[in-house]
Order: structure tokens, then sequence, then C-alpha cells
């Protein structure tokens, strides 16, 4: 029959050691401040400043999101670069690549005769889309007012006599605010 | 893992602790990340803007009376510009201003910036609407006289150096404050 050991106190001699919070009934307490046994191999990954970051990025491409989606610009077209410039809105686009006129990528007629004429003219094919455009949108959306906005995408090569007569067809199919696609350049005017 | 503790848990009771799930959090804002990073457009595309004059529809109303208001025509010439400032027919005053282009870029963009602040102080001397857009719906009108045969990064230079001066506009919304003093148009003969 074993004898059940004395405790350190009932000891003649009392073994050295830690004592501070080792009579703490709790386990991991008991553990932690005993001093004892290998390093913890488990590591904590820090998942707050990572969730932190993510939400800066969500922030930052929220506010840059643009809903109205990627503008389709000719590849063709080599546009000019403004500083005095407004943020783009959704319109029909007129594209003038050389010689040949888009509206949304969609020939709609050539600036040929215009150069050969040498003299400002409507161009009927062009005249006939926008106004199938707008009678369309019209139909579409009753009661409504027509904003009658159209951008025009222009080479910066294209002659002023086929920019102005483009420009006089739109207004003539019933889009008279026309804008010009354009880069922006240095600081955000108006 | 991050948790709530609100201590306690003896007793018995049922433990009120709380761990709190980061791992679904974290897999969703990733894939917002990822789908935002996909729909993103970087393009710096902007418009500048010009307004074609034409009659609206015909009504029965005869049209009222209009006074007539000083317009700014400006006429590109081969060597200068020429501001004329006209009320209808008649000429107010005609200043002439050195076309000096000055190359922005490497995309062959040019600027005439004596041309943009000689159109500033005309402006600020002669427009007529130059308070905020609220109190004045109006706004002045500037007419483009170019050759048939100039490039259009000429023009849409001349043109942004008439959108130059600006005017408030507390009506426009938190992104623009200010919009241009003039508005142009193209002459047509």
């Amino acid at each position: 029959m074993s004898e059940k050991p004395l405790s350190r106190f009932h000891q003649p001699i009392a073994v050295p050691g830690r004592r501070l919070l080792h009579h703490v009934p709790l386990k991991f307490v008991r553990k932690k401040v005993s001093g004892g046994g290998a390093r913890s191999v488990n590591q904590e990954i820090p998942l707050i400043p990572f969730i932190d970051f993510l939400l800066c990025i969500v922030c930052f491409l929220l506010a840059s999101f643009s809903a109205s989606g990627e503008l389709p610009v000719d590849k063709n077209v080599k546009l000019p670069n403004a500083e005095n410039v407004m943020d783009m809105t959704d319109a029909p686009m007129v594209a003038i690549t050389g010689t040949q006129i888009l509206v949304d990528g969609t020939p709609a007629g050539n600036t040929r005769a215009i150069v050969e004429a040498n003299r400002l003219q409507r161009v009927d094919e062009l005249f006939n889309v926008l106004k199938n455009k707008r009678e369309l949108w019209k139909q579409l959306n009753p009661g409504k007012e027509f904003s009658g906005i159209v951008v025009l995408q222009v080479d910066r090569k294209v002659e002023a006599l086929v920019v102005k007569s483009v420009f006089q067809t739109a207004a003539f199919a019933g889009y008279p605010n026309v804008s010009f696609m354009v880069g922006r350049l240095g600081a955000q005017g108006g | 893992m991050a948790g709530i503790d609100v201590g306690g848990g003896h007793g018995g009771k049922r433990a009120t602790n709380h761990e709190i799930p980061l791992i679904p959090f974290i897999d969703f804002l990733l894939c917002l990340v990822a789908f935002l990073l996909v729909t993103a457009v970087w393009s710096q595309m902007a418009r500048i803007n010009a307004d074609a004059r034409v009659p609206g529809p015909p009504k029965d109303e005869p049209p009222e009376e209009v006074k007539k208001e000083k317009q700014l025509n400006v006429e590109m010439k081969d060597t200068k510009f020429v501001l004329i400032w006209k009320e209808g027919n008649t000429v107010v005053s005609t200043i002439d201003v050195e076309k000096k282009a000055v190359p922005v870029g490497n995309e062959g963009d040019i600027r005439y910036p004596d041309l943009a602040k000689k159109i500033v102080d005309e402006w600020n001397q002669n427009g007529s609407h130059r308070g905020d857009l609220r109190d004045d719906k109006k706004t002045d009108q500037a007419v483009l006289h170019s050759d048939n045969s100039t490039p259009f990064a000429e023009v849409v230079a001349v043109i942004d150096a008439i959108y130059t001066p600006k005017r408030d506009c507390s009506v426009c919304g938190p992104n623009q404050k200010k919009i241009p003093g003039l508005n142009v148009t193209f002459s047509v003969n």
C-alpha cells in the first residue's frame, strides 16, 4: 500500500519553484504560467486588418463604379483632349472614322459626298437613322421629355466641314444638344 | 478568431459568448472585390458640349419678343483670333488675339491659353449671365467661325478655351459646382 505524498506545505523542506498564479483554478491559466511544455505552434492570423484592407478596396471600387458601363470608342478614332469637360452621358453615339459614319456601331452614311461637294450638307442616311432612334425613344418613353443629346466621336484630323455637316444633320434629326467626346486633360473643370 | 465574450459561463447557464463567422464575411468581401474589379471602368472619356440652336416645333401663339443680347463671335483666322461682341447685327467691340498654340502632352494636342485668358476677361466685362444658374437660367452664347478645312483638334482647342470662364451652379449636383459661362454653337454660311 502506497502512502499519499505530503503536500509541499507539509513536507519538511519545500521544493523551490514558481508559485505565482498556480492556485488559479483555470486550466489554461495554470498551463500558461507554469512555464512548462513546448512553445505553442498555433498561430492566430490577423484577420481584422485584412478585413479592414478589403473594406477599403470595396469602398474605393464602389466610389469609382460606373453603372453606365464601358464607353464604346472606335479603335480607328483618335480623340482630341480637353480640359473644360463634362461627364459622359448615355446618348446615341455617332462616330466619324475616315469617311465612314457609324451610329452606335452601325454604318449610317459616309462623308465622301460632303468632301467632294466642299460645302455644308445634310447626310440623309444619318438623318434617317437618328430620326428613327428619336421616334423609337418617344414610343418607348411616352410622356417623358426628350433630351436631344447626341455624342459625336470625331477623329482629331477630320475637317471642320464634315463636323459641321454631321452637327447640322443631328440638329435637323431632333438632337440639338450635340456633345463631342474628348479625353480628359489635366484637372477637371465644370 | 473574433468573438463576443460577455464573461460568465458558469453555473450551468447557457453560454452567451459568440464567435463571429469571419470567414464567410471575408469570402463575401473577396467576391465583391472581384466583381467590382471586373466591372470597373477606367476610361477617362468626357464630353464637351455644343448647342445647335434650331427653331422648335411651330406653335399657334406668336413668338414672344426676345431682347437681343450680346453674343461673342470667335473667328479663327490663319494667324489670329478675332473676338467680336455683337448685339443683333450691331458690332459692339472687336478684339484681336494672337494665335499662339501651346502643345500639350505627347498626342499632338494644343491649347490656346492666351485666347482663354482674353475670353475670361471679355466675359467678365461683357457677359450678361454671370450669376448662379439657380437665379439665372440663361447662358451667354458664343458663335465659333472656323474655316472648312480646320482640323477637329484645333476646333476642340478653341471650344475648350471658350469654356474656360466658369459660373456657379448650385443646382447642378454635388459633382458639378461650376459650369461654363458660355455656350458654343457653330456659324453656318
